[in-house]
């Protein structure tokens, strides 16, 4: 039975590998680089570790602030982020971007581990005034991306999936021992956001 | 168990038989030129992500609209694809086509109730702008009834499968909406960004 079941989880993970790798070059409009474009744009936000913790933040707070705070958040940030990298698309200059982020997940870290409940617009200003430094890193890098949509499709997916992933993990705020595992998780973040700070402010 | 298994296999064969490099020679059979213009719109993000919003923005309206916009928005890909070969120098319908994006996915994010006459038009509008875009990608000697019955049938199942999915998904659960109107919002940034990069590339 455990192995019929195992050869059927293979055949499904080979079909989703097939498909995958079906090659999707040979149509008429010019699809090059669609899956390194993509993987590019979906890793940008992940390798980046300020980047990371900023975005699992702000679902972090948003669950700690509750409706409607949980849903406002995760619903206008990519856009507001993409107004940002459109700026940075744009070729116009913003100081300080990596300062910016890094500020970001000092600032969302503290508001998580001090689960300080702010009023919704408040929260909305604050959370939007960084998406729009977030999006200027990812968007400066998008016009040299080999296909730029495919790098845009990733980008914003990883940015949406690490909300949710705050999201989640921010539900354990049911239980009290949960409530002070996700404050604590703001502190670290906290943490990260200092090490980039310094980082960048000695570099 | 077994069956399960078998189907696995099933959908495991006609993957492991597709020619990895001979998409060309669908050219030459007969009816390669309708699989061509079924799998132009559905292979680039260009298409499949406003038409996924319009399926969203449909699936979360109640009443007749929704319903008939499963006729409507295919009718008009279809007339989009047929124009595009009487009048195939329209300017600007790719760029509209990056607006969709923000229209589309926009209106999903903000999950406001459009009236019936406007979800239509919207749907004629747009389904119109990128039938034509993807009837001008006919190949060169190929066969525009069978190439533009396959848009149209890309068109008809994206959208029918969209809707429905969209409209089975959030009756049930109190999230489900909030998940559709954020993927809107996904959609739309991507939009803002393209425009951009459409701006400065020109």
């Amino acid at each position: 039975m455990y192995y019929r079941r195992l050869d059927h989880n293979l055949a499904l993970l080979a079909t989703l590998a097939a498909l995958v790798f079906m090659p999707v070059e040979a149509f008429g409009h010019a699809q090059e680089g669609i899956a390194s474009g993509f993987a590019s744009g979906f890793m940008h936000p992940i390798l980046g570790p300020d980047h990371l913790v900023a975005m699992v933040a702000v679902g972090l707070w948003g669950a700690q602030l509750g409706r409607p705070a949980v849903w406002v958040l995760p619903i206008t940030f990519p856009a507001v982020m993409a107004i940002g990298a459109l700026i940075g698309i744009l070729g116009v200059p913003l100081p300080l971007v990596e300062t910016g982020v890094a500020t970001s997940a000092i600032v969302l870290g503290v508001m998580v581990a001090t689960d300080t409940r702010l009023a919704l617009w408040i929260a909305a200003v604050i959370v939007g005034a960084f998406a729009v430094f977030h999006g200027y890193a990812h968007g400066t890098e998008l016009p040299e991306a080999v296909n730029p949509l495919a790098y845009g499709v990733g980008f914003v997916l990883a940015t949406g999936l690490l909300h949710l992933a705050g999201i989640l993990v921010g539900l354990l705020i049911r239980w009290p021992a949960g409530e002070k595992a996700v404050r604590v998780s703001g502190g670290l973040i906290g943490l990260v956001g200092c090490y980039f700070l310094v980082n960048g402010l000695m570099a | 168990m077994k069956p399960r298994l078998g189907r696995a296999r099933a959908l495991l064969a006609p993957l492991l038989a597709a020619p990895a490099t001979a998409h060309a020679h669908l050219a030459s059979t007969r009816l390669g030129d309708y699989y061509a213009g079924l799998l132009h719109p559905l292979t680039a993000f260009e298409n499949l992500l406003p038409w996924l919003a319009l399926g969203l923005l449909a699936g979360l309206h109640n009443g007749p609209a929704a319903r008939w916009l499963l006729l409507v928005f295919p009718a008009s890909v279809c007339m989009g694809a047929a124009l595009s070969q009487l009048l195939p120098a329209v300017p600007g319908t790719s760029e509209f086509n990056l607006f969709s994006f923000v229209a589309l996915g926009g209106l999903v994010a903000l999950a406001k109730p459009l009236p019936a006459a406007a979800l239509l038009g919207l749907g004629a509008l747009f389904g119109l702008a990128h039938g034509y875009g993807n009837g001008l990608a006919l190949p060169p000697g190929g066969n525009l009834l069978l190439f533009v019955a396959g848009v149209t049938t890309a068109g008809y199942v994206a959208i029918t499968l969209t809707t429905a999915a969209t409209r089975a998904f959030v009756q049930e659960r109190f999230w489900a909406a909030i998940a559709v109107r954020a993927a809107g919002s996904w959609i739309a940034a991507i939009g803002i960004m393209m425009v951009g990069i459409g701006f400065t590339s020109q």
